[in-house]
């Protein structure tokens, strides 16, 4: 399971969460895969909510060079 | 002061004062005109009857000092700012105290706005028909960002509205702010290069443009025809909230998104975190849900599956009792009794059953069972 929070973005985790219960919803994996999904779906969901939880604004700023634009 | 030269032998001398005035006496006979030029260095102060600007020739440089009595110009309620554009109606005028020619307003108008306007109208439809503004350029957003880039004006409220409604709507935001000069001469280029160094951070992966409100020519850079080409070729999705809800520069028809406010942008680029929170958690509800309905299906199945497994023997059993009944039906009718019913006997010697006449001896003893009762006799001939 590779949840490597630097390389993606909630939305990613977010997208594969849906589409494993979209996956399983419609019924027809066999069981064994289904309880695999099931796993990966529930540590998808944690790792979105860990990263809602822990998270919080951070801004960053471009400085300026003198013709009003960003410095290269 | 008189206008009369002091005689030197035979030069005639005049003083600065009485040159000045004879220049400025000249002048007046000039008649009135109207001079077109940008507004620089306005002087206003309540203390002072007059207040001084000065119009300056975009093209070269040029400048002419303009007074104009504070009266009439409070009475214009122009509100003119550095760089605007006006007709100044007038007559040249000398100021004897200094030598310094000047222009003495009778009228004030701002112009351009016209000029720009249908300069503005000729862009938007050339670029209309480019297809810069077309919907099916329109990219969707991503809902959940990386991170922000967002080009601000040196403009605190509207920084400050977007990042206060992003914090307040999801938390977990990265922003990269950069602070661009937004109005006058650089701005079309400095816009350009902030977006552009925008897009290229790596995490950036929505570009908001958020310029407060402000007049039409302030909002001008945003209809530049480089500006909003550079906005519709933006490597990622840009939401243009620049000006109030009735302004729309053309650099909102070429973004992706158009935002009334920098707050209503926020409220584009970001989910509102309790609404993701509701769809997580659905979304792990569902998942509990969709398993523990794939076992169950499966435990039907199984159940179905043992029911027959259990169902089996006494099937079978019955089956056999079926089969049974038949046979003993066959066994009954294969009975000597139903043979003997029929008036058939059995003959019996010694115990033994006779199938040969050779068998047995004259003056034996036989027994002859029959359907009903038995019989003894003595054989009193055999014929084998």
């Amino acid at each position: 399971v590779t949840l490597a929070r630097a390389h993606r973005s909630f939305e990613d985790l977010q997208k594969e969460l849906e589409d494993i219960v979209a996956k399983l919803e419609r019924g027809d994996v066999p069981v064994d895969d289904a309880i695999a999904l099931f796993q990966r779906g529930e540590a998808l969901y944690r790792a979105c909510v860990e990263r809602l939880e822990a998270a919080e604004l951070r801004v960053e700023q471009l400085t300026r060079d003198e013709t009003g634009g960003p410095a290269a | 002061v008189k206008i009369k030269p002091i005689l030197y032998g035979e030069r005639k001398v005049y003083t600065v004062s009485a040159f000045n005035r004879g220049v400025a006496r000249f002048l007046g006979r000039l008649p009135e005109v109207w001079v077109e030029g940008e507004v620089t260095e306005l002087r206003r102060n309540e203390a002072w009857a007059t207040v001084f600007l000065t119009l300056k020739d975009p093209r070269t440089g040029a400048t002419l000092k303009v007074t104009v009595a504070r009266t009439l110009y409070d009475r214009l309620d122009l509100t003119l700012d550095e760089g605007e554009a006006v007709h100044v109606q007038g007559r040249a005028e000398l100021w004897e105290a200094r030598g310094e020619l000047g222009l003495r307003a009778t009228a004030i108008e701002r112009v351009g706005l016209g000029g720009h306007l249908v300069a503005l109208e000729h862009l938007k439809r050339k670029l209309a028909e480019e297809g810069v503004f077309a919907p099916e350029r329109k990219r969707a957003l991503p809902r959940v960002p990386r991170a922000i880039g967002v080009l601000t004006g040196a403009d605190a409220a509207a920084r400050g509205d977007f990042l206060t409604t992003v914090e307040r709507r999801f938390r977990a935001t990265n922003v990269v702010v950069c602070d661009t000069r937004v109005q006058g001469r650089g701005a079309p280029a400095a816009i350009i290069s902030s977006l552009r160094a925008l897009a290229a951070h790596p995490d950036v992966d929505v570009v908001v443009i958020a310029r407060g409100g402000g007049s039409f020519e302030d909002l001008l850079p945003f209809s530049n025809e480089a500006v909003v080409r550079a906005v519709a070729a933006c490597p990622v999705p840009v939401v243009s909230a620049v000006g109030h809800e009735q302004d729309t520069p053309l650099c909102d028809l070429a973004a992706d998104l158009r935002a009334a406010t920098p707050t209503a942008a926020a409220a584009l680029v970001v989910p509102d975190e309790r609404e993701l929170r509701a769809a997580l958690d659905g979304c792990s509800q569902r998942l509990e849900r969709a398993l523990r309905a794939r076992l169950e299906r499966n435990g039907e199945h199984l159940a179905r599956v043992s029911g027959r497994l259990r169902a089996a023997p006494g099937a079978l059993l019955e089956r056999r009792r079926a089969g049974l009944d038949h046979l003993v039906v066959r066994l009954q009718a294969l009975s000597p009794r139903a043979t003997l019913a029929r008036g058939y006997a059995v003959v019996r010697a010694g115990g033994e059953a006779v199938r040969d006449a050779g068998a047995v001896a004259v003056g034996e003893r036989l027994d002859i069972e029959l359907a009903a009762g038995s019989l003894g006799a003595r054989v009193e001939d055999a014929r084998p």
